[in-house]
Formats: C-alpha cells, sequence, structure tokens
C-alpha cells in the first residue's frame, strides 16, 4: 500500500515548548492542535514557526464542528485555512462529531446518529470544506457514552459510508475504539475489520480514566496494555500507519511520553518489516 | 432539508447541556449498566467542567483572590449567563467583566473588576497581532515640517487601564503566591504591552498617562504638545513630549510614526 507514513509522533503541547526548542528532541513529527494557533500573532506563532523549521506536522482541530446543522463557520474556514498555509502541514483533521447549534459550542465532541440522513448531511458538508481548503481532511473517531434510537448501523459502517461519499481520509483513534467498544458493549476488533484501511491516514493512541463502568475519553493517563494489543492488532490489519500519542492532561515530562512512544515502536518493529516502516517522504502539501 | 430531525436533536442535546427541561432523554438508549440520564450526565457535566476549566486558566488570580468557593459562585454564574459564541474556548472569558462591574454581589467590590480587567489585558497583550517595532534612529529621520502633523502607531498589545485602588499590586502579590495588601482607593493608570515575546506592565504618572491616551486616539505631535501644556510650559512642553515618543520607542511601543 502506498499510503504516506511519516512515522513516530507526538502531540506538541505549550508544557513542552522549552524542552523542544532547546533539545530538539528526536521524534518524527509533530501534531499541532490548530486552534491554539488561530491566534493574532506572540509567543504561540512563534514558537510553531520556530519549532516548524526542524519538523513535520500535522494540523489537528476540534471546532470544525463538521456534523452541525448550523451552517459551516466561515470565519473559522478562513482562519483555518490561513494556519494550513503557514504550517504546510501533510494534512489536516478533526472529528466525526458536531460540537456546536444555533451558533453555541459545547467545546466537546458530541455524537452523531448514525443514519442514512445524517450521512447525507456530513458527508455534503466534508465535501464542501475540502472543496474551499483545496485539499482532503482526515476525519477520526469519537469515545462516546450515548448510542441513539436514531442509530441504524455501526460506527464504523457510517464512518465508511461518511469517508467514500466525502472521498476523505480517516485518523483512528485507537483509544477511541477501545472506549466507545466497552462503553457501547461492541468487541473492537469488528471495528478494526469493518473500518476501510485505505482511507487510513494515522493513529492516535492515548489513555483514559473509568467513571464507575462507563471509561471516559480523558488524555491524561499512560496508554494501557489493552490499548496497545489493539494497537498491535490494528497494526497486522492495516500495515504501516503514522502514529501518536495524545495526552491532554497530567502532562508529564517530554522524556516520559517519548519513552512512551518507543513502545508503539517496538510494538510496530515487531508486526511489521522494515520496508513497511520505511518513511516515506511525501510532497508538502499533497496530502 | 434532510437534517430538520437532526436539528431538532441537536439543539436538545444543547439545551440538556446548558441544564434546559429538553426531551434528549427520549432519543438515548438505556443499557443494564447505565441509564439513558446518567449516560447524559457525562456531558452536561463535562461541558460545565470544561468552560470552568478556561475561565479559572483565564482569571487565575482572581480566582485565588476570591478563594474557592466564591470563584465555583462567580464562573455558575457566568457559565448560565453567557454561552461560548467563539470556536477557541481561548475567548469563553472575555465578558467577566461586564459581569463584575453589572451583578451583586460582586459589582460592590472593585477591586474584583480591577484584577479581571489587569488579567484580560495580560491575556489580550500575550498574543495580539505582532508588529516590527521602529528604533529610535527614526526620529532623526524626521523631516521638521512634519513634526506638527506626526502621529504615532502603537503596538497592538498596549493598553491602558485606569485603576480606582491599589489593584496592581494586590495583582502582583497574587502573582508572586503572596498574601496581597489590603485594597484601598488609591487612583493609578498602568500600562500592559509585549515587548517581543514577553508580556511587561508599568505605572505612568499623570502627564504620561494623558498623553498616551491622546497619541492612542491618533492626536498628532502638536495636539500632544497642547495636552502637556497642563504639567509643564510652552517652552518646555515640545521637548517633553519627544522624550517621552523616545522612552515609548526603546520600550518597543511604536510599530510606525507617520
Ligand atoms: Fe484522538
Amino acid at each position: 500500500m502506498d499510503r504516506p507514513f511519516l512515522g513516530f509522533g507526538l502531540g506538541l503541547r505549550t508544557e513542552h515548548y522549552q524542552h523542544v526548542l532547546e533539545n530538539k528532541p528526536d521524534v518524527d513529527w509533530f501534531e499541532i492542535l490548530s486552534e491554539n494557533y488561530m491566534v493574532a500573532g506572540g509567543k504561540p506563532l512563534y514558537n510553531l514557526d520556530t519549532i516548524r523549521e526542524d519538523y513535520e506536522m500535522v494540523m489537528h482541530g476540534v471546532s470544525l464542528s463538521i456534523g452541525s446543522t448550523d451552517p459551516l463557520n466561515k470565519d473559522y474556514l478562513r482562519d483555518l485555512k490561513a494556519l494550513l498555509e503557514r504550517v504546510q502541514p501533510q494534512w489536516l483533521s478533526d472529528h466525526l462529531c458536531w460540537t456546536s447549534v444555533d451558533g453555541t459550542n459545547s467545546h466537546d465532541l458530541l455524537p452523531l446518529p448514525y443514519n442514512e440522513a445524517t450521512i447525507n448531511h456530513v458527508a455534503e458538508r466534508v465535501r464542501q470544506v475540502q472543496d474551499y481548503l483545496g485539499r482532503q481532511i482526515l476525519l477520526e473517531n469519537l469515545s462516546s457514552y450515548v448510542t441513539y434510537n436514531e442509530s441504524e448501523m455501526p460506527e464504523w459502517e457510517f464512518f465508511n459510508e461518511i469517508a467514500s461519499r466525502a472521498d476523505c481520509l480517516v485518523l483512528l483513534d485507537i483509544n477511541n475504539i477501545f472506549v466507545s467498544a466497552h462503553n457501547h458493549h461492541f468487541d473492537p476488533i469488528d471495528y478494526i475489520k469493518g473500518m476501510d484501511g485505505e482511507r487510513i491516514m494515522q493513529f492516535h493512541l492515548a489513555g483514559h480514566s473509568y467513571s464507575g463502568d462507563m471509561i471516559i475519553d480523558t488524555h491524561d493517563h499512560d496508554v494501557c496494555n489493552d490499548v496497545w494489543d489493539l494497537y498491535k492488532k490494528a497494526l497486522e490489519h492495516y500495515g504501516a500507519v503514522s502514529t501518536m500519542i495524545e495526552r491532554d492532561d497530567n502532562i508529564p515530562e517530554f522524556s516520559e511520553l517519548r519513552q512512551e512512544l518507543s513502545i508503539a515502536e517496538k510494538i510496530a518493529a515487531n508486526t511489521l518489516s522494515p520496508q513497511q516502516l520505511s518513511i516515506l517522504p511525501v510532497l508538502k502539501g499533497a496530502a | 432539508m434532510p437534517s430538520t430531525e437532526l436539528r431538532k436533536l441537536q439543539q436538545s442535546f444543547f439545551g440538556h447541556l446548558l441544564g434546559e427541561k429538553t426531551d434528549v432523554v427520549k432519543h438515548i438508549q438505556s443499557t443494564v449498566d447505565r441509564s439513558a440520564e446518567q449516560r447524559l450526565h457525562i456531558y452536561s457535566s463535562g461541558y460545565r467542567l470544561r468552560l470552568k476549566e478556561a475561565i479559572s486558566t483565564d482569571l487565575d488570580k482572581l480566582y485565588s483572590y476570591l478563594g474557592d468557593e466564591m470563584f465555583e459562585h462567580l464562573m455558575d454564574v457566568y457559565i448560565d449567563t453567557y454561552h461560548s459564541h467563539h470556536p477557541s474556548l481561548r475567548y469563553y472569558s472575555q465578558h467577566m467583566c461586564e459581569l463584575l462591574a453589572t451583578q451583586k454581589p460582586f459589582s460592590d467590590v472593585p477591586e474584583l473588576l480591577e484584577l479581571a480587567r489587569i488579567e484580560q489585558a495580560f491575556n489580550f497583550s500575550f498574543d495580539a497581532a505582532d508588529c516590527d517595532t521602529i528604533g529610535i534612529e527614526s526620529i532623526a529621520k524626521i523631516q521638521a515640517e512634519s513634526w506638527a502633523q506626526l502621529t504615532i502607531q502603537f503596538h497592538s498589545s498596549m493598553q491602558l487601564l485606569e485603576l480606582q485602588k491599589n489593584t496592581f499590586p494586590v495583582w502582583k502579590a497574587l502573582s508572586q503566591n503572596q498574601t496581597p495588601p489590603e485594597s484601598v482607593f488609591d487612583a493609578s493608570t498602568w500600562m500592559i504591552w509585549r515587548k517581543q515575546l514577553v508580556s511587561r506592565f508599568r505605572v505612568l504618572d499623570e502627564a504620561e498617562a494623558a498623553l498616551l491616551r491622546e497619541a492612542k486616539k491618533g492626536a498628532n505631535f502638536s495636539r500632544l504638545c497642547e495636552a502637556m501644556l497642563s504639567f509643564s510650559d510652552e517652552e518646555q512642553a515640545p521637548m517633553q513630549v519627544i522624550a517621552l515618543l523616545q522612552t515609548w520607542i526603546n520600550e518597543q511601543l511604536v510599530c510606525h510614526l507617520s
């Protein structure tokens, strides 16, 4: 398969700016949170530009609200496009969810009902966004805690259908599959087997927390063994996919996260051949 | 429009997040381990927690000054009064001064508003637009006949804060984790701006405060000299204005003279 493989990355966090600037640690790439840099100037943009000189980057957003029934937010898209020009990332992603309605933001990733009407609605909006940005986007699966009575199919069928109709790409969050499988009582392997592997460009790995018998996607812990096992199965199934760890809370020293990333590198090395894991150079903006 | 049902569902779900009575629970499956209500609660409690985290990050000195209980109350009032209309949480707390100025019991304690104004000014200066500031040599290049009409463009991060109380020393103590001095009336004007990447602040004397206010509004050099007459005489005023201009340029406050 000729999917571009960037290697192993980390989410860039403000807590680690200093370390990254001073030590230029050995990481293949960074994922930046787009909204953090949709500001006028100052330190965030200065650090971004400086770090970008040394690292490959991808962009990850949380406020596209692709599943909302509000009109697409033109100001947001304009700022996102400007940031794309600035960063020239390998690709950009957001979530298969809605975050706002009637112009009000929840700042949370809210699930959609999995049915034909939603597929039509979301696929059309993804196409509009891709036309405006002039490139494909990646959509990511969520951790979710509710199932709607209006849902008519498993999440992976819904996801595949949108990706195929909109011709967009996929960011598969392995932890989110694990969390949602637990909360909604399905087999995570069915999700892995059910997804159309051709479109998957990136994996997220993360930690979570238990709240009673539900699992909450908190990104404040190490990646757990069950998620590492699922990661291995995903690699067996799809081949090499650019992989990173997301940590958003209770953020440890950079070196500790780098150490955790080497677990992913080891699992990949034990699962795939060196040829499969050779980092393919990607033309800037070609994704 | 095929998304009418989806729209109703989203409005009902969001209403639930906002604490309104809606029919969203009818749309959610219950399972043996969790009822629909319990499942929805994960979202509604997460909604408030996320907004509270944003407010307490933006206004952490106000938080220390008020203490857990009062700040929690303030955040609850704020969240019930203001919804987030910006895609980034960075801007969620921007109406806090409005609330502190108008809602009792907070409006009875004027230093709360002043403390919030200081914190918001620093937040604004942190990521305000960049511009290349000019060097002191720019003054020498000004033609003699251009001086009278000369106006000053300041760095967009520059803000003036007129305070009635000793709230800046209170802010300073809080930012050093020290016990703040007692809040008393002691009027002063402060300037906050960003020099390269770091936010700065200093107190202004009456003359400088008056001139900066005028200059920021676009007053030209001869108008500034006139304003200086309230503090000086006709002979001294122009040189004093030039001296201030030099200070501002050295502090990287000035982006352009025209
Ligand atoms: Fe993720």
